[in-house]
């Protein structure tokens, strides 16, 4: 049996029929050691099934213990981790950590189709917005799989990212990465917290505008 | 573990519709499909997740046909049901309404203005604040106004429930099971929750609850550690420790939209006719936002179908 009802993967053919355009790679970290990585195995898993859904889909798998060049090549800090890379070879700075399961995962299928067009999912102002960017933002969406109101707070920090080369946007799973969690007081999701700095967070859901200004403004100050 | 596949979809929306519903929970959501049904074009404006509060919601067991039924699903199957009958979506925050002679112009956060010749206020209501020292400095750092989302974070631990009606106690009951224990902070002398509901939370061994007593502050370092509980009677104060403080007391309707357009009650509550009409010709209210009884998913419902009813006969 399958992760995915045979439901769900006509659905989602049928989508990516319509909806995809150029390929898509799905670069995935895992680590061998189960101890390491509770949630890899399920991952994989997850992401094969993904995959076998569309020929324009592919999946890499890289071991985040020895492929160290890789590793720093696309920056990943933990597992599981997985990057979008377009059909060009372009990494957008998409990051999942942690098993896009439950509502993410309906975020990361978005995911793959507007990487798959290569155009963000943004209205003209924010992309004028972001155009003015000048230093590297990284902005951290701690999300759980159980919380409705997470997947457009992921969606549009993955929407910037993909507008902006500026910006690498993570969503990170709060239960997988409780230290993390906890170092950055989470409590209530979606969280958010810009440049991996503590003190600059917001907590809620927020309309696309509110989003983008409450993100800029803490980058800034 | 589960997969949801859903994605959200988006609208290209047009400068004009039929019917412009703000709000997209319950009401906005059966508003939109009633006026389908009836031909006539809808845009559902929703600032973050349709379905509203019902996603807040853990199990709803009072809805007709569904004996028990996740929050979440209910929401979502009024949202596919809506969609399914050519309603249109945006998501954006209503941010002004204006009436002129025979139209109303929607203005949204991102700038864009809609016309209607009819709009239906569904905004609800948002869960009341204490308004005490520490719950707007530890929002996010243990205190929450929602059991569903952040729940599994408190697994373990123990915590604290301020309020006694339904959404306490029902949302009690789903945390139950997660944490260590739970003391919950009444103000009255009894809980007011159903009956069936009470005897659920009274005879549970993980639960205590404290009668006539109010959480008056929250404290802590980085995150909440205790919480400051006063006996509103006696007023003899006792500190409690907690990790997590989740707020259950009542609501607050979302009308300041219309404030100074229509006619609001004390509460904040939209007053309307029978019809769900406000004193403004061709602007309704439906929901939890208005004036009623029974704020419920089902009285919700139901006035999102009376409103379109009418608007359908008399505006077009
Ligand atoms: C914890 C809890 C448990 C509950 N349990 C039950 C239950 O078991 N059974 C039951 O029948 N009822 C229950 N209720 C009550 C029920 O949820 C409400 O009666 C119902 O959701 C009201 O529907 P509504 O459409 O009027 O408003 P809401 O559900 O509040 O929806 C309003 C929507 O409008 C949006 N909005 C607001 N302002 C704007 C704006 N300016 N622009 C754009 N969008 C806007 C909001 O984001 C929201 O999505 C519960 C409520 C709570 C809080």
């Amino acid at each position: 049996m399958g992760l995915l009802s045979n439901k769900d993967v006509a659905y989602l053919r049928d989508l990516f029929e319509k909806e995809l355009e150029k390929s898509v790679r799905l670069v995935f970290f895992k680590s061998e050691d189960p101890a390491r990585c509770q949630y890899c195995e399920i991952t994989e898993q997850v992401l094969s099934e993904l995959v076998g859904i569309d020929s324009r889909l592919t999946l890499e798998v890289h071991d985040f213990d020895r492929e160290k060049d890789l590793v720093a090549k696309y920056a990943v800090e933990m597992v599981p981790a997985l990057v979008l890379e377009s059909e060009e070879g372009k990494d957008y700075g998409i990051r999942f950590y942690g098993v896009p399961s439950g509502h993410e995962f309906g975020t990361l299928i978005q995911d793959i189709i507007t990487v798959s067009k290569g155009t963000p999912q943004l209205s003209s102002e924010t992309l004028k917005k972001l155009e003015k960017l000048e230093r590297p933002v990284r902005i951290s969406v701690f999300v759980t799989p159980t919380c409705p109101y997470c997947p457009r707070a992921v969606l549009t920090a993955h929407n910037m990212a993909v507008a902006s080369d500026k910006i690498v946007a993570e969503m990170i799973e709060a239960n997988e990465f409780w230290e993390l969690s906890e170092r950055f007081g989470v409590s209530s999701v979606p969280h958010i917290v810009v440049n991996r700095d503590p003190d600059k967070f917001f907590v809620g859901a927020y309309p696309e505008r509110e989003f983008v200004e409450e993100v800029l403004r803490l980058a800034e100050g | 573990m589960f997969f949801e596949v859903d994605v959200p979809k988006r609208f290209e929306i047009k400068d004009r519709y039929d019917i412009v519903v703000i709000g997209g929970g319950p009401a906005g959501l059966t508003a939109a499909i009633y006026a389908r049904r009836a031909g006539l074009s809808v845009l559902v404006v929703e600032k973050t997740l349709e379905g509203g509060y019902v996603n807040f919601t853990h199990l709803v067991e009072n809805y007709p046909g569904f004996p028990k039924i996740k929050g979440e699903e209910l929401a979502s199957r009024f949202k596919e049901h809506a969609e399914s009958f050519g309603a249109e979506f945006v998501n954006a925050e209503a941010i002004k309404l204006e009436v002129k002679a025979d139209k109303k112009i929607v203005e949204l956060d991102n700038g864009k203005k809609v016309e209607a010749p009819v709009v239906i206020v569904a905004t609800g209501a948002n869960p009341k604040r204490l308004n005490v020292p520490g719950e707007k400095e530890f929002f996010g750092r243990g205190v929450s106004y929602c059991a569903t989302c952040d729940g599994y974070l408190f697994s373990g631990k123990d915590i604290v429930i301020v309020g006694g009606g339904d959404s306490a106690c029902d949302e009690a009951m789903f945390l139950v099971n997660l944490v260590n224990r739970i003391t919950m902070v009444q103000l009255l002398e009894t809980l007011t929750a159903a009956k069936v509901l009470q005897d659920r939370v009274l005879s549970h061994p993980k639960i205590e609850v404290i009668y006539n007593s109010t959480v008056k502050e929250i404290r802590g370092k980085e995150k909440v550690e205790e919480v400051l509980v006063e006996n509103v009677k006696t007023g003899e104060r006792k500190v409690l420790k907690t990790d997590g403080v989740f707020i259950f007391i009542g609501l607050n309707p979302n009308s300041k939209l219309v404030e100074g357009l229509v006619e609001i009650d004390p509460y904040g509550y939209i007053v309307t006719d029978e019809n769900m009409e406000t004193s403004v010709k061709g602007l309704y209210a439906i929901g939890d936002v208005r004036r009623k009884n029974l704020r419920q998913i089902v009285t919700a419902v139901a006035d999102g179908a009376i409103a379109v009813e009418h608007a359908a006969k008399h505006y077009f």
